[in-house]
């Protein structure tokens, strides 16, 4: 049987800052997985040498603000880890990010109650009730050599695009205001819609990562209350605190 | 038209002259409780005879044990408070030296270097001063490389 390919994809566009972001989180996960596989989504308007450096394989993308969900659905890998740019390895135990694959399609970061307040919105108005976004974006693992996660990643691409300029919105969203202003930006709506929502996808196994803030580690969790686990971040999350239109140098 | 005292009372001073006491008076249905800081001596010294009718209600011991469970809830409380403001401070400091880091690794030299255990030491440097020691180090072994003494 052939072995499954496995390797990380991680992107940056339309801001040269997240270009330096993307280059020392994958150097950093190369600290502690020098073989790891990295393919690299990125404009090639910021291109330097450290891209060829770095990842085994760069591939040009365009300069939508959410590349990221192109990036997703092109990966060349049986085995998919999806890291933000924004983030950056810290721990050893990078390396056994494929075993958290398990038997699911997809692995998340869960977004729990006392996590939500450093997220820019968690539950929302839909139909008559209230919905919440329980899978936090930053970092994915998929099964990408099934072809209805390959579908997922495409069709969340797809319509998020269209969710973005309008020409498709998805079907409960009774508050106009907050979607408008809070929701149809937002590739975590997509996202909901296509795990809660979407009949075609309702038999994908989704999954948390064990010790899943470890996998996705904000740091601003550590201003106030969360449970933080016992063991240390393997890749911390730094989305909240860098200006990130701002040039580095 | 009965008042009682609520068992929450604490002393305000470890001298135990100023009593902070809840009270509650029952007229007909209706409880009224009303919140009091008493001194045990009034302005032209005499006793205060409310102070009086709450140690005597509820009893020194009483008043003690509150007093004294009340205080270590205060002090659990403010470590508590000084724990999240220390990891708070840590935290801002981290996402700080994160920023600095990256504005390190765009100098031209560290860019470019080809040395990954020293590039990697500075990525995992706990502070400003190690980043600024191993980005020196960097630039030396670049500048060695390039024959520059």
């Amino acid at each position: 049987m052939k072995e499954l390919t496995k390797g990380f994809v991680v992107v940056a566009s339309r801001n040269p800052n997240f270009y330096i972001y993307a280059c020392n989180l994958m150097d950093s996960i190369r600290d502690y997985y020098p073989d790891a596989n990295i393919t690299f989504f990125t404009e090639e308007r910021f291109v330097d040498h450290r891209a060829e450096e770095l990842a085994d394989d760069v591939v040009f993308c365009g300069g939508h603000y959410r590349e990221k969900l192109t990036g997703m659905s092109q990966t060349p890998y049986d085995i998919t880890m999806y890291v933000d740019a924004d983030m950056e390895c810290e721990h050893e135990d990078i390396i056994k990010v494929w075993d958290e694959m398990k038997d699911y399609d997809m692995v998340f970061h869960e977004l729990t109650e006392d996590r939500g307040k450093f997220y820019a919105i968690r539950q929302f108005d839909w139909e008559n009730g209230i919905e919440k976004y329980s899978l936090c974006g930053g970092v994915c693992l998929y099964r990408s050599c099934n072809p209805l996660v390959q579908e997922f990643m495409e069709d969340w691409d797809k319509l998020y695009r269209r969710q973005r300029d309008g020409s498709w919105r998805p079907e409960g969203f009774t508050n106009t205001k907050q979607y408008d202003e809070d929701l149809k930006h937002f590739d975590q709506t997509t996202l909901w819609w296509l795990t809660n929502k979407e009949p075609k996808y309702k038999d994908l196994k989704i999954g948390f990562f064990e010790d899943d803030i470890r996998w996705n580690y904000f740091s601003q969790y550590d201003y106030s209350g969360c449970d933080k686990g016992e063991k240390p971040p393997i890749l911390r999350h730094y989305s909240g605190c860098l200006e990130k239109d701002k040039y580095i140098v | 038209m009965s008042r009682t005292w609520l068992d929450n009372a604490f002393w305000e001073t470890p001298r135990k002259v100023t009593l902070n006491a809840i009270s509650a008076t029952v007229e007909g249905n209706k409880t009224t409780r009303k919140v009091w800081k008493l001194d045990k001596l009034k302005d032209d010294g005499t006793e205060n005879e409310i102070f009086k009718e709450v140690v005597e209600f509820l009893g020194v011991e009483k008043i003690d044990n509150s007093s004294k469970k009340r205080l270590e809830k205060k002090q659990a409380e403010a470590e508590i408070d000084k724990h999240k403001k220390l990891e708070k401070e840590r935290a801002k400091k981290l996402e700080q030296l994160f920023a600095y880091k990256l504005e390190t690794f765009e100098i031209d030299q560290i860019k470019e270097s080809k040395n990954r255990g020293l590039k990697s030491k500075l990525r995992r440097a706990k502070s400003i001063p190690e980043v600024n020691l191993y980005a020196i180090l960097i630039i030396q072994d670049s500048m060695k490389n390039e024959g520059i003494n």
